[in-house]
């Protein structure tokens, strides 16, 4: 009883004597104290060599990236001049002019951009709802699955490359529609269709997205699975208790959780979709609709002949190049600030 | 007195949990169905039919019929020979290709979570760095590798470089340091020719290892952002060091993503488009009659990525720390 009414007292006076003992040592007194202690020379030496290894590695990625920069405001008279290799000594923004009025820069951007957003959403969310599954239920033919998930990581698009086209060319799901369109409704003329032709639409991509196919989506599921599976069972044991459903648990506990997983998935859906190459020619001909890798050309009225010309021309595809990739490091740069913001995960630890 | 009324009590509730237990397990596997459906439905309908396509294809040999369209015929495992008995080099590429990967697993996994530690500590410009260190991300896939592939701009900026050397050094200026340079650092330890070798090969590739691993770079960052710093306060206050803290708290906690990382390296070296065996395959299907032989090679190939990935995902859950009962 009496121990419990001191203690207070007690703690005060240590507070007390801590700020008279701060006021008695002397400002230089107090700066060695701080700075020649062993922990904070460890501390600088540490920092230096952080910031050399980073700047120097930095160096390594964004050289290359400089050199088209700088590339991208040159001029002819630039790539004659043997004397030029970095600094352009006739600055000129004609190549971005010439870019954005001849390839219809707009137009593809905000194609993309829907596509885009409509992808990254779709993928992280059926991701994450499938990488919930295989990290927390357990049921038959489970593992099984999951191996068809890596499955569909290690086959590289590239090889089913035609038969995709084939399937969304001629779309049909389990030979239904040709059923119907051979059987049942042949007396009638409007519905007399044997498959659809789903190309050069956004089906494909969606379609893809939403059953956890796209583009390295095994990955994101894989990754997701892997967070999961970190997350203690405790959590969701009392949203059970407290009467939530296992759909209710995952909107509100589940979610929440994995924001910054989520997010890294995001980044990672958005600027493959936007940069790929590789759906976008084979489910978009090129008459149809303006996407980015209708932007990779050469604007006419800069399309000369002299002797330096192929510099020149390369120049103004990596000129494409970045104006394609400089609104996904505006999208970065937006969404880090949230990747940077560390959750509190649970309030269970260990 | 209170314990003895609590005993029979809880023996009377235990069988009545177990029963209600497992209704809930039943109700949960049966959830764990419709969060997977969507990933089941497509396989079905859209990837099953795609990839079975293309292993009938390793089967047979495709006659082109002069009508127009083609014919198939069935020759069982004529393919999967003649890749692997009769073409000369197909063996030898693999093999080379598969020796390459495994020494640059353990670099790109190292490097890329070393890099992501780096960059969780609170520092001056820390969003610049994320932001550089993400440029290969957006770099390496899709359209913007196309446009390098085709670059004059970067063979022309390296060309010159010896000019910028001024001493006109005879010495291979593309490396960034030679074998003999660390020769010398090394020269007391006793750490033999090939883990020299290695280590050179690595410094110079660097370009290649940053550029490879900007995406397990981002997924540890991702992993150690959902850390909880309770934890880390709670080391800190019972006296851990840093270094401790990585060890003991870090390393487990993100052990889940190494293993991701891991099989995500593997899977990525195997399929890029720089990938040499990837490249023959590739070769080979513009040879006449070459589709049969190169679809036989690719499954061949998978094959052998799958049991590499298992090997590799084996070793490492045995390692791999959950945050959770196992039951």
């Amino acid at each position: 009883m009496n121990s419990q009414n001191t203690a207070p007292k007690v703690m005060k006076e240590t507070k007390n004597s801590i700020r008279v003992e701060f006021d008695r040592t002397s400002k230089k007194e107090r700066f060695r104290i701080k700075y020649l202690s062993g922990s904070f020379i460890v501390g600088v030496i540490w920092a230096i060599f952080r910031y050399v290894l980073l700047i120097g590695l930095a160096y390594v990625v964004l050289m290359p990236f400089f050199s088209k920069v700088t590339g991208s405001f040159m001029s002819p008279e630039d790539f004659i001049d043997v004397t030029v290799k970095y600094i352009p000594k006739y600055p000129t923004l004609d190549t971005y002019k010439a870019i954005i009025a001849e390839s219809g820069y707009w137009e593809a951007c905000l194609n993309t951009l829907a596509l885009s957003l409509f992808c990254g959403v779709v993928q992280t969310f059926i991701c994450s709802l499938i990488g919930y599954a295989f990290a927390k239920f357990k049921f038959k033919g489970s593992s099984l699955l999951f191996l068809l998930v890596v499955l569909t990581m290690v086959i590289p698009h590239q090889t089913l490359q035609l038969s995709m086209f084939m399937r969304f060319r001629y779309f049909d799901i389990l030979g239904i529609f040709n059923f119907l369109g051979g059987g049942v409704t042949e007396s009638i003329e409007i519905l007399r269709f044997t498959s659809i032709n789903l190309n050069n639409t956004y089906w494909p991509l969606a379609l893809l997205s939403l059953t956890g196919l796209a583009y390295r989506n095994g990955l994101y599921i894989f990754m997701m699975r892997q967070f999961y599976r970190g997350v203690p069972d405790e959590l969701e044991e009392s949203a059970y208790l407290d009467g939530c459903g296992t759909m209710m648990t995952y909107f509100r506990i589940i979610i929440p959780l994995s924001i910054p997983m989520m997010i890294t998935i995001f980044l990672f859906a958005f600027c493959w979709q936007w940069t790929d190459d590789f759906y976008t020619t084979v489910f978009f001909t090129s008459s149809g609709m303006k996407l980015m890798p209708d932007i990779i050309m050469t604007p006419k009225s800069l399309d000369t002949d002299f002797a330096a010309s192929d510099l020149y021309i390369s120049a103004i595809r990596n000129t494409c190049g970045l104006m394609i990739i400089l609104p996904l490091i505006v999208v970065y740069l937006f969404g880090q600030r949230y990747l940077v913001q560390g959750i509190e995960r649970s309030g269970i630890v260990g | 007195m209170n314990n003895v009324q609590q005993a029979p009590q809880t023996i009377a509730a235990a069988p009545k949990k177990k029963k209600k237990s497992s209704s809930l397990d039943a109700k949960k596997s049966r959830m764990g169905w419709v969060f997977v459906l969507p990933f089941i439905i497509g396989f079905v309908i859209i990837y099953a039919p795609i990839v079975y396509d293309s292993i009938l294809y390793s089967f047979t040999k495709i006659n082109i019929v002069t009508g127009g369209g083609y014919r198939l015929t069935w020759v069982g495992l004529e393919n999967y020979q003649e890749a692997l008995f009769v073409d000369p080099t197909f063996v030898t590429t693999l093999t080379s290709g598969i020796k390459q990967l495994i020494f640059d697993i353990p670099a790109i996994v190292i490097f890329s979570l070393f890099m992501a530690v780096m960059m969780n500590t609170k520092m001056i410009g820390r969003a610049a760095f994320r932001a550089i260190f993400f440029i290969p991300v957006i770099l390496s896939t899709g359209l913007i590798d196309k446009i390098d592939q085709s670059n004059q701009m970067l063979n022309y900026m390296n060309d010159t470089s010896s000019v910028d050397m001024g001493d006109g050094g005879s010495s291979n200026t593309t490396e960034i340091i030679s074998s003999m340079d660390i020769q010398r650092l090394f020269q007391n330890m006793v750490i033999g020719e090939d883990l020299l070798d290695y280590v050179v090969g690595l410094v110079n590739d660097i370009y290649d290892i940053i550029n490879r691993s900007g995406v397990q770079m981002l997924i540890f960052l991702a992993a150690l952002q959902s850390i909880s710093p309770a934890i880390y306060e709670s080391c800190s206050i019972d006296g851990a060091t840093t270094w401790e803290t990585f060890w003991k708290i870090t390393l487990p906690m993100i052990s889940p993503m190494i293993l991701v990382n891991t099989v995500y390296t593997v899977i990525d070296a195997f399929t890029s488009a720089d990938n040499q065996v990837m490249n023959y395959i590739e070769t080979v299907y513009d040879q006449p009659g070459g589709n049969v032989l190169s679809s036989a090679m690719s499954w061949m190939y998978f094959i052998i990525v799958m049991l590499i990935i298992a090997a590799v995902a084996g070793v490492l859950s045995a390692y791999t720390f959950y945050q959770r009962q196992e039951r």
